[in-house]
Protein backbone atom coordinates (compact mmCIF):
# COMPACT_ATOMS: atom_id res chain seq x y z
CA UNK A 1 0.00 0.00 0.00
CA UNK A 2 1.71 3.19 -1.15
CA UNK A 3 -1.08 5.43 0.08
CA UNK A 4 -1.85 5.92 3.73
CA UNK A 5 -5.42 5.31 4.77
CA UNK A 6 -6.96 8.74 5.36
CA UNK A 7 -8.19 9.47 8.84
CA UNK A 8 -11.99 9.79 9.17
CA UNK A 9 -11.96 13.58 9.41
CA UNK A 10 -9.97 13.81 6.15
CA UNK A 11 -12.53 11.80 4.21
CA UNK A 12 -14.81 13.77 1.96
CA UNK A 13 -18.15 12.55 3.20
CA UNK A 14 -21.52 13.73 1.94
CA UNK A 15 -22.93 16.48 4.11
CA UNK A 16 -25.65 14.21 5.50
CA UNK A 17 -23.04 11.78 6.87
CA UNK A 18 -21.62 14.44 9.20
CA UNK A 19 -22.88 14.38 12.76
CA UNK A 20 -26.04 16.43 12.83
CA UNK A 21 -24.73 19.03 15.28
CA UNK A 22 -21.51 19.46 13.24
CA UNK A 23 -23.29 20.37 10.03
CA UNK A 24 -24.08 24.10 10.08
CA UNK A 25 -24.27 24.71 13.83
CA UNK A 26 -27.96 25.19 14.39
CA UNK A 27 -28.88 27.80 16.98
CA UNK A 28 -31.98 27.24 19.07
CA UNK A 29 -34.75 27.46 16.48
CA UNK A 30 -37.16 30.36 16.69
CA UNK A 31 -40.39 29.35 18.38
CA UNK A 32 -42.47 29.97 15.26
CA UNK A 33 -40.72 27.30 13.17
CA UNK A 34 -40.04 24.77 15.92
CA UNK A 35 -41.70 21.42 15.38
CA UNK A 36 -44.37 20.70 17.99
CA UNK A 37 -42.73 18.80 20.83
CA UNK A 38 -45.16 15.94 21.33
CA UNK A 39 -42.66 13.26 22.44
CA UNK A 40 -44.46 10.42 24.15
CA UNK A 41 -47.85 11.95 23.46
CA UNK A 42 -47.26 10.83 19.85
CA UNK A 43 -48.06 7.36 21.15
CA UNK A 44 -51.69 8.42 21.37
CA UNK A 45 -51.75 9.01 17.60
CA UNK A 46 -51.00 5.32 17.26
CA UNK A 47 -53.39 4.17 19.99
CA UNK A 48 -56.34 6.28 18.84
CA UNK A 49 -55.56 5.56 15.19
CA UNK A 50 -55.48 1.83 15.77
CA UNK A 51 -58.70 1.96 17.75
CA UNK A 52 -60.26 3.89 14.86
CA UNK A 53 -59.30 1.02 12.54
CA UNK A 54 -61.03 -1.48 14.83
CA UNK A 55 -63.95 0.92 15.20
CA UNK A 56 -64.36 0.79 11.42
CA UNK A 57 -64.24 -3.03 11.56
CA UNK A 58 -66.91 -3.06 14.28
CA UNK A 59 -69.11 -0.65 12.30
CA UNK A 60 -68.80 -2.81 9.18
CA UNK A 61 -69.64 -5.91 11.22
CA UNK A 62 -72.68 -4.28 12.83
CA UNK A 63 -74.01 -2.93 9.53
CA UNK A 64 -73.74 -6.27 7.74
CA UNK A 65 -75.01 -8.24 10.74
CA UNK A 66 -78.35 -6.43 10.45
CA UNK A 67 -79.00 -7.82 6.98
CA UNK A 68 -77.90 -11.39 7.80
CA UNK A 69 -79.02 -11.77 11.41
CA UNK A 70 -79.92 -15.47 11.03
CA UNK A 71 -76.58 -16.41 9.50
CA UNK A 72 -74.67 -14.46 12.15
CA UNK A 73 -76.64 -15.92 15.06
CA UNK A 74 -76.32 -19.47 13.71
CA UNK A 75 -72.59 -19.10 13.16
CA UNK A 76 -71.89 -17.45 16.52
CA UNK A 77 -73.45 -20.46 18.28
CA UNK A 78 -70.67 -22.69 16.97
CA UNK A 79 -67.89 -20.61 18.56
CA UNK A 80 -66.24 -21.91 21.73
CA UNK A 81 -67.86 -19.54 24.23
CA UNK A 82 -65.96 -20.99 27.20
CA UNK A 83 -62.56 -20.43 25.60
CA UNK A 84 -63.56 -16.87 24.69
CA UNK A 85 -64.68 -16.16 28.25
CA UNK A 86 -61.49 -17.64 29.77
CA UNK A 87 -59.40 -15.60 27.34
CA UNK A 88 -61.27 -12.45 28.40
CA UNK A 89 -60.41 -13.17 32.04
CA UNK A 90 -56.79 -13.89 31.10
CA UNK A 91 -56.43 -10.56 29.30
CA UNK A 92 -58.10 -8.62 32.10
CA UNK A 93 -55.72 -10.25 34.58
CA UNK A 94 -52.77 -9.41 32.35
CA UNK A 95 -53.82 -5.76 32.32
CA UNK A 96 -53.79 -5.83 36.12
CA UNK A 97 -50.20 -7.11 36.05
CA UNK A 98 -49.30 -4.27 33.66
CA UNK A 99 -50.67 -1.77 36.15
CA UNK A 100 -48.59 -3.38 38.90
CA UNK A 101 -45.52 -3.23 36.64
CA UNK A 102 -45.87 0.43 35.67
CA UNK A 103 -46.45 1.41 39.32
CA UNK A 104 -43.37 -0.55 40.39
CA UNK A 105 -41.28 1.10 37.66
CA UNK A 106 -42.48 4.53 38.73
CA UNK A 107 -41.50 3.65 42.32
CA UNK A 108 -38.09 2.50 41.00
CA UNK A 109 -38.70 -1.09 42.15
CA UNK A 110 -37.35 -2.71 39.00
CA UNK A 111 -37.29 -6.36 40.20
CA UNK A 112 -40.98 -6.18 41.14
CA UNK A 113 -41.78 -4.58 37.78
CA UNK A 114 -39.88 -7.34 35.96
CA UNK A 115 -41.83 -10.02 37.86
CA UNK A 116 -45.14 -8.38 36.98
CA UNK A 117 -44.16 -8.12 33.32
CA UNK A 118 -43.20 -11.79 33.30
CA UNK A 119 -46.68 -12.61 34.62
CA UNK A 120 -48.18 -10.45 31.85
CA UNK A 121 -46.12 -12.31 29.27
CA UNK A 122 -47.30 -15.67 30.58
CA UNK A 123 -50.92 -14.46 30.34
CA UNK A 124 -50.26 -13.36 26.77
CA UNK A 125 -48.78 -16.76 25.88
CA UNK A 126 -51.76 -18.51 27.43
CA UNK A 127 -54.16 -16.28 25.49
CA UNK A 128 -52.38 -16.93 22.18
CA UNK A 129 -52.23 -20.67 22.85
CA UNK A 130 -55.95 -20.88 23.64
CA UNK A 131 -56.82 -18.74 20.62
CA UNK A 132 -54.78 -20.96 18.27
CA UNK A 133 -56.41 -24.07 19.79
CA UNK A 134 -59.85 -22.53 19.18
CA UNK A 135 -58.88 -21.80 15.56
CA UNK A 136 -57.80 -25.42 15.17
CA UNK A 137 -61.09 -26.75 16.55
CA UNK A 138 -63.15 -24.40 14.36
CA UNK A 139 -61.16 -25.11 11.20
CA UNK A 140 -61.28 -28.88 11.70
CA UNK A 141 -65.07 -28.57 12.17
CA UNK A 142 -65.15 -27.11 8.67
CA UNK A 143 -65.61 -23.42 9.50
CA UNK A 144 -63.20 -21.27 7.50
CA UNK A 145 -62.92 -17.53 6.79
CA UNK A 146 -64.85 -18.07 3.55
CA UNK A 147 -67.74 -20.07 5.08
CA UNK A 148 -69.87 -16.95 5.47
CA UNK A 149 -69.57 -13.29 6.35
CA UNK A 150 -69.67 -13.96 10.10
CA UNK A 151 -66.68 -16.26 9.94
CA UNK A 152 -64.90 -13.81 7.64
CA UNK A 153 -65.20 -11.16 10.33
CA UNK A 154 -64.51 -13.62 13.13
CA UNK A 155 -61.23 -14.90 11.69
CA UNK A 156 -60.03 -11.55 10.35
CA UNK A 157 -60.83 -9.50 13.46
CA UNK A 158 -59.51 -12.03 15.97
CA UNK A 159 -56.54 -12.69 13.64
CA UNK A 160 -55.56 -9.02 13.47
CA UNK A 161 -56.10 -8.82 17.22
CA UNK A 162 -53.81 -11.82 17.69
CA UNK A 163 -51.13 -10.02 15.65
CA UNK A 164 -51.50 -7.11 18.07
CA UNK A 165 -51.00 -9.57 20.93
CA UNK A 166 -47.80 -10.87 19.30
CA UNK A 167 -46.48 -7.32 18.84
CA UNK A 168 -47.39 -6.60 22.46
CA UNK A 169 -45.52 -9.70 23.61
CA UNK A 170 -42.42 -8.48 21.76
CA UNK A 171 -42.68 -5.08 23.49
CA UNK A 172 -43.20 -6.67 26.91
CA UNK A 173 -40.25 -8.99 26.32
CA UNK A 174 -37.99 -6.04 25.48
CA UNK A 175 -39.21 -4.20 28.60
CA UNK A 176 -38.76 -7.29 30.79
CA UNK A 177 -35.22 -7.94 29.56
CA UNK A 178 -34.37 -4.26 30.03
CA UNK A 179 -35.70 -4.23 33.59
CA UNK A 180 -33.66 -7.27 34.58
CA UNK A 181 -30.45 -5.46 33.69
CA UNK A 182 -28.98 -3.44 36.56
CA UNK A 183 -29.56 0.12 35.35
CA UNK A 184 -30.49 2.05 32.28
CA UNK A 185 -31.62 -1.03 30.36
CA UNK A 186 -34.99 0.41 29.53
CA UNK A 187 -36.63 3.74 30.23
CA UNK A 188 -39.69 4.29 32.39
CA UNK A 189 -41.50 5.80 29.42
CA UNK A 190 -40.86 2.66 27.36
CA UNK A 191 -42.44 0.46 30.02
CA UNK A 192 -45.35 2.88 30.26
CA UNK A 193 -45.72 2.98 26.48
CA UNK A 194 -45.71 -0.82 26.24
CA UNK A 195 -48.25 -0.87 29.09
CA UNK A 196 -50.56 1.57 27.30
CA UNK A 197 -50.31 -0.54 24.17
CA UNK A 198 -51.17 -3.67 26.16
CA UNK A 199 -54.21 -2.01 27.71
CA UNK A 200 -55.38 -1.19 24.18
CA UNK A 201 -54.99 -4.84 23.14
CA UNK A 202 -57.05 -5.80 26.19
CA UNK A 203 -59.69 -3.15 25.49
CA UNK A 204 -60.09 -4.27 21.87
CA UNK A 205 -60.70 -7.85 23.02
CA UNK A 206 -63.21 -6.67 25.60
CA UNK A 207 -65.21 -5.21 22.70
CA UNK A 208 -64.54 -8.13 20.33
CA UNK A 209 -65.69 -10.80 22.78
CA UNK A 210 -69.27 -9.54 23.33
CA UNK A 211 -69.58 -8.54 19.67
CA UNK A 212 -68.66 -11.98 18.32
CA UNK A 213 -69.68 -14.35 21.13
CA UNK A 214 -72.28 -12.76 23.40
CA UNK A 215 -74.46 -10.53 21.22
CA UNK A 216 -75.98 -13.58 19.51
CA UNK A 217 -76.95 -15.60 22.56
CA UNK A 218 -80.71 -16.27 22.70
CA UNK B 1 -27.41 20.47 -0.63
CA UNK B 2 -29.84 22.43 -2.67
CA UNK B 3 -32.94 23.38 -0.70
CA UNK B 4 -35.03 23.62 -3.87
CA UNK B 5 -34.26 20.02 -4.85
CA UNK B 6 -35.12 18.85 -1.35
CA UNK B 7 -38.39 20.76 -1.44
CA UNK B 8 -39.25 19.25 -4.83
CA UNK B 9 -38.63 15.79 -3.37
CA UNK B 10 -40.85 16.64 -0.40
CA UNK B 11 -43.66 17.87 -2.64
CA UNK B 12 -43.50 14.65 -4.65
CA UNK B 13 -45.26 13.05 -1.64
CA UNK B 14 -48.53 15.00 -1.90
CA UNK B 15 -48.14 14.98 -5.71
CA UNK B 16 -47.95 11.18 -5.62
CA UNK B 17 -51.17 10.95 -3.63
CA UNK B 18 -53.10 13.43 -5.77
CA UNK B 19 -51.89 12.16 -9.15
CA UNK B 20 -52.38 8.48 -8.36
CA UNK B 21 -55.87 8.95 -6.93
CA UNK B 22 -56.73 11.30 -9.82
CA UNK B 23 -55.44 8.79 -12.37
CA UNK B 24 -57.43 5.96 -10.82
CA UNK B 25 -60.53 8.17 -10.87
CA UNK B 26 -59.94 8.84 -14.57
CA UNK B 27 -59.51 5.11 -15.21
CA UNK B 28 -62.85 4.43 -13.49
CA UNK B 29 -61.08 2.27 -10.89
CA UNK B 30 -62.13 4.80 -8.26
CA UNK B 31 -64.62 4.89 -6.65
CA UNK B 32 -65.63 1.28 -7.50
CA UNK B 33 -63.16 -1.15 -9.09
CA UNK B 34 -64.27 -4.31 -10.93
CA UNK B 35 -65.19 -6.72 -8.14
CA UNK B 36 -63.52 -10.04 -7.42
CA UNK B 37 -66.81 -11.95 -7.82
CA UNK B 38 -67.62 -10.59 -11.32
CA UNK B 39 -67.93 -12.95 -14.28
CA UNK B 40 -65.36 -12.76 -17.11
CA UNK B 41 -67.86 -10.91 -19.30
CA UNK B 42 -68.55 -8.29 -16.65
CA UNK B 43 -64.82 -7.77 -16.10
CA UNK B 44 -64.22 -7.48 -19.85
CA UNK B 45 -67.02 -4.93 -20.16
CA UNK B 46 -65.25 -2.74 -17.60
CA UNK B 47 -62.22 -2.45 -19.87
CA UNK B 48 -64.12 -2.07 -23.16
CA UNK B 49 -66.54 0.65 -22.11
CA UNK B 50 -64.42 3.76 -22.57
CA UNK B 51 -61.04 2.43 -23.55
CA UNK B 52 -59.26 5.71 -24.26
CA UNK B 53 -60.26 7.27 -20.95
CA UNK B 54 -59.30 4.10 -19.07
CA UNK B 55 -55.91 3.87 -20.78
CA UNK B 56 -55.20 7.56 -20.13
CA UNK B 57 -55.93 6.97 -16.45
CA UNK B 58 -53.55 4.00 -16.27
CA UNK B 59 -50.84 5.88 -18.17
CA UNK B 60 -51.11 8.82 -15.76
CA UNK B 61 -51.12 6.58 -12.69
CA UNK B 62 -48.22 4.39 -13.79
CA UNK B 63 -46.13 7.47 -14.59
CA UNK B 64 -46.93 9.31 -11.36
CA UNK B 65 -46.13 6.27 -9.19
CA UNK B 66 -42.57 7.38 -9.96
CA UNK B 67 -43.00 10.24 -7.49
CA UNK B 68 -42.48 7.59 -4.81
CA UNK B 69 -38.76 7.50 -5.65
CA UNK B 70 -37.73 11.11 -4.88
CA UNK B 71 -39.79 10.94 -1.68
CA UNK B 72 -37.95 7.75 -0.68
CA UNK B 73 -34.63 9.45 -1.46
CA UNK B 74 -35.43 12.44 0.75
CA UNK B 75 -36.59 10.20 3.61
CA UNK B 76 -33.25 8.39 3.32
CA UNK B 77 -31.30 11.66 3.65
CA UNK B 78 -33.08 12.43 6.92
CA UNK B 79 -32.88 8.86 8.20
CA UNK B 80 -29.12 8.75 7.70
CA UNK B 81 -28.80 11.81 9.91
CA UNK B 82 -30.52 9.90 12.68
CA UNK B 83 -28.42 6.78 12.21
CA UNK B 84 -24.98 8.22 11.49
CA UNK B 85 -22.26 5.93 10.21
CA UNK B 86 -24.11 2.61 10.25
CA UNK B 87 -27.24 3.45 8.29
CA UNK B 88 -28.90 0.02 8.20
CA UNK B 89 -32.45 1.31 8.53
CA UNK B 90 -31.71 3.94 5.89
CA UNK B 91 -30.71 1.26 3.38
CA UNK B 92 -33.70 -0.87 4.37
CA UNK B 93 -36.03 2.08 3.86
CA UNK B 94 -34.38 2.91 0.54
CA UNK B 95 -34.68 -0.58 -0.90
CA UNK B 96 -38.23 -1.04 0.38
CA UNK B 97 -39.28 2.33 -1.03
CA UNK B 98 -37.83 1.37 -4.41
CA UNK B 99 -39.63 -1.98 -4.31
CA UNK B 100 -42.94 -0.31 -3.40
CA UNK B 101 -42.64 2.05 -6.37
CA UNK B 102 -42.06 -0.85 -8.76
CA UNK B 103 -44.71 -3.08 -7.21
CA UNK B 104 -47.35 -0.36 -7.51
CA UNK B 105 -46.46 0.52 -11.12
CA UNK B 106 -46.74 -3.07 -12.38
CA UNK B 107 -50.48 -3.57 -11.72
CA UNK B 108 -51.24 -0.30 -13.51
CA UNK B 109 -49.50 -1.70 -16.60
CA UNK B 110 -51.34 -5.03 -16.26
CA UNK B 111 -54.65 -3.13 -16.17
CA UNK B 112 -53.56 -1.20 -19.23
CA UNK B 113 -52.85 -4.56 -20.93
CA UNK B 114 -56.47 -5.52 -20.22
CA UNK B 115 -57.71 -2.41 -22.02
CA UNK B 116 -55.06 -2.66 -24.75
CA UNK B 117 -56.81 -5.45 -26.72
CA UNK B 118 -60.51 -5.24 -25.81
CA UNK B 119 -61.36 -8.05 -28.28
CA UNK B 120 -59.32 -10.53 -26.24
CA UNK B 121 -61.21 -13.47 -24.73
CA UNK B 122 -62.99 -12.40 -21.50
CA UNK B 123 -61.37 -15.26 -19.55
CA UNK B 124 -57.93 -13.91 -20.40
CA UNK B 125 -58.94 -10.39 -19.40
CA UNK B 126 -60.22 -11.79 -16.11
CA UNK B 127 -56.89 -13.55 -15.53
CA UNK B 128 -54.92 -10.35 -16.13
CA UNK B 129 -57.36 -8.40 -13.98
CA UNK B 130 -56.95 -10.91 -11.11
CA UNK B 131 -53.18 -10.63 -11.40
CA UNK B 132 -53.34 -6.83 -11.46
CA UNK B 133 -55.51 -6.45 -8.35
CA UNK B 134 -53.74 -9.09 -6.29
CA UNK B 135 -50.45 -7.44 -7.21
CA UNK B 136 -51.80 -4.01 -6.27
CA UNK B 137 -52.87 -4.88 -2.71
CA UNK B 138 -51.19 -8.02 -1.38
CA UNK B 139 -47.42 -7.26 -1.53
CA UNK B 140 -47.50 -5.12 1.62
CA UNK B 141 -44.25 -6.38 3.15
CA UNK B 142 -41.94 -3.73 1.60
CA UNK B 143 -44.32 -1.01 2.68
CA UNK B 144 -44.69 -2.34 6.23
CA UNK B 145 -40.93 -2.79 6.61
CA UNK B 146 -40.30 0.69 5.18
CA UNK B 147 -42.66 2.26 7.72
CA UNK B 148 -41.20 0.24 10.57
CA UNK B 149 -37.67 1.25 9.55
CA UNK B 150 -38.67 4.93 9.54
CA UNK B 151 -40.25 4.54 13.00
CA UNK B 152 -37.26 2.70 14.49
CA UNK B 153 -34.84 5.29 13.12
CA UNK B 154 -36.86 8.11 14.69
CA UNK B 155 -37.04 6.28 18.05
CA UNK B 156 -33.26 5.75 18.02
CA UNK B 157 -32.46 9.34 17.00
CA UNK B 158 -29.89 10.58 19.55
CA UNK B 159 -29.43 14.07 18.09
CA UNK B 160 -29.96 16.84 20.67
CA UNK B 161 -32.46 18.39 18.25
CA UNK B 162 -34.51 15.46 16.87
CA UNK B 163 -34.35 15.27 13.06
CA UNK B 164 -38.05 14.43 12.76
CA UNK B 165 -40.77 14.68 15.45
CA UNK B 166 -41.56 11.47 17.31
CA UNK B 167 -45.25 11.43 16.39
CA UNK B 168 -44.15 10.66 12.81
CA UNK B 169 -42.76 7.36 14.12
CA UNK B 170 -46.03 6.44 15.79
CA UNK B 171 -48.03 7.45 12.71
CA UNK B 172 -45.83 5.19 10.58
CA UNK B 173 -46.40 2.26 12.94
CA UNK B 174 -50.14 2.87 12.80
CA UNK B 175 -49.99 2.75 8.99
CA UNK B 176 -48.38 -0.70 9.18
CA UNK B 177 -51.55 -1.96 10.84
CA UNK B 178 -53.76 -0.11 8.36
CA UNK B 179 -52.04 -2.04 5.58
CA UNK B 180 -52.38 -5.48 7.18
CA UNK B 181 -55.85 -6.24 5.67
CA UNK B 182 -54.08 -5.91 2.29
CA UNK B 183 -52.99 -9.54 2.67
CA UNK B 184 -56.57 -10.81 2.82
CA UNK B 185 -57.75 -10.52 -0.86
CA UNK B 186 -56.01 -13.86 -1.47
CA UNK B 187 -58.81 -15.57 0.42
CA UNK B 188 -62.01 -13.74 -0.51
CA UNK B 189 -64.10 -13.21 -3.63
CA UNK B 190 -66.71 -11.14 -1.81
CA UNK B 191 -67.15 -9.17 1.39
CA UNK B 192 -65.21 -6.31 2.96
CA UNK B 193 -61.84 -8.08 2.73
CA UNK B 194 -61.95 -8.92 -0.99
CA UNK B 195 -59.82 -6.63 -3.17
CA UNK B 196 -62.81 -4.41 -3.92
CA UNK B 197 -63.87 -4.44 -0.24
CA UNK B 198 -63.86 -1.32 1.88
CA UNK B 199 -61.05 -2.53 4.20
CA UNK B 200 -58.73 -3.36 1.34
CA UNK B 201 -59.50 -1.00 -1.52
CA UNK B 202 -60.49 2.25 0.15
CA UNK B 203 -58.52 1.75 3.33
CA UNK B 204 -55.43 0.74 1.35
CA UNK B 205 -55.55 3.63 -1.10
CA UNK B 206 -56.43 6.16 1.61
CA UNK B 207 -53.57 4.93 3.82
CA UNK B 208 -51.05 5.06 0.99
CA UNK B 209 -52.16 8.52 -0.10
CA UNK B 210 -52.24 9.72 3.49
CA UNK B 211 -48.78 8.36 4.20
CA UNK B 212 -47.22 9.99 1.12
CA UNK B 213 -48.88 13.32 1.92
CA UNK B 214 -47.89 13.20 5.60
CA UNK B 215 -44.26 12.28 4.94
CA UNK B 216 -44.00 14.94 2.21
CA UNK B 217 -45.37 17.70 4.43
CA UNK B 218 -43.33 16.67 7.49
CA UNK B 219 -40.14 16.59 5.43
CA UNK B 220 -41.00 19.92 3.82
CA UNK B 221 -41.15 21.43 7.30
CA UNK B 222 -37.80 19.84 8.20
CA UNK B 223 -36.19 21.12 4.98
CA UNK B 224 -37.46 24.65 5.62
CA UNK B 225 -36.26 24.42 9.22
CA UNK B 226 -32.77 23.39 8.02
CA UNK B 227 -32.69 26.21 5.48
CA UNK B 228 -33.69 28.75 8.14
CA UNK B 229 -31.05 27.41 10.54
CA UNK B 230 -28.36 27.58 7.81
CA UNK B 231 -29.35 31.12 6.88
CA UNK B 232 -29.24 32.17 10.53
CA UNK B 233 -25.52 31.35 10.90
Amino acid sequence: MSRQTPRPEELELPEFLMPYEASPPAPAPPAATAAPDLHQSGLWIFILGDMTLFGAFFAGFALQARSQADVFAGSAETLLLGVGAVNTLILLTSSLFVVVATRAVAADDRPAAARALLATLLCALLFAGLKLTAYGVELSAGYTPTTNLFFTYYFVLTGIHLMHVVVGMALLLVAWRGLRREAGGVSVSFVEGAGIYWHMVDLLWVVLFPLLYIAWLP
Amino acid sequence: MNTTIKLLCAWSGPALAIAVLGGLLLANVLPFPPAAFMSPDEIARFYTQSTTRTLTGFALTSFCMGFAFPLTGLIAVYLVRMEGRTPILTFTQLSCGAATGVLLTTPMILMAVCAFRPDRSPELIQLLNDAAYLLLFTPIAPFCIQNTAIAMAIFNDRNPQPVLPRWVAFANLWLVFLFLPGLLPFFFHEGPFAWHGVFVFWLGLASFGGWATMMGLVLRQAVLHDAAAAAGT
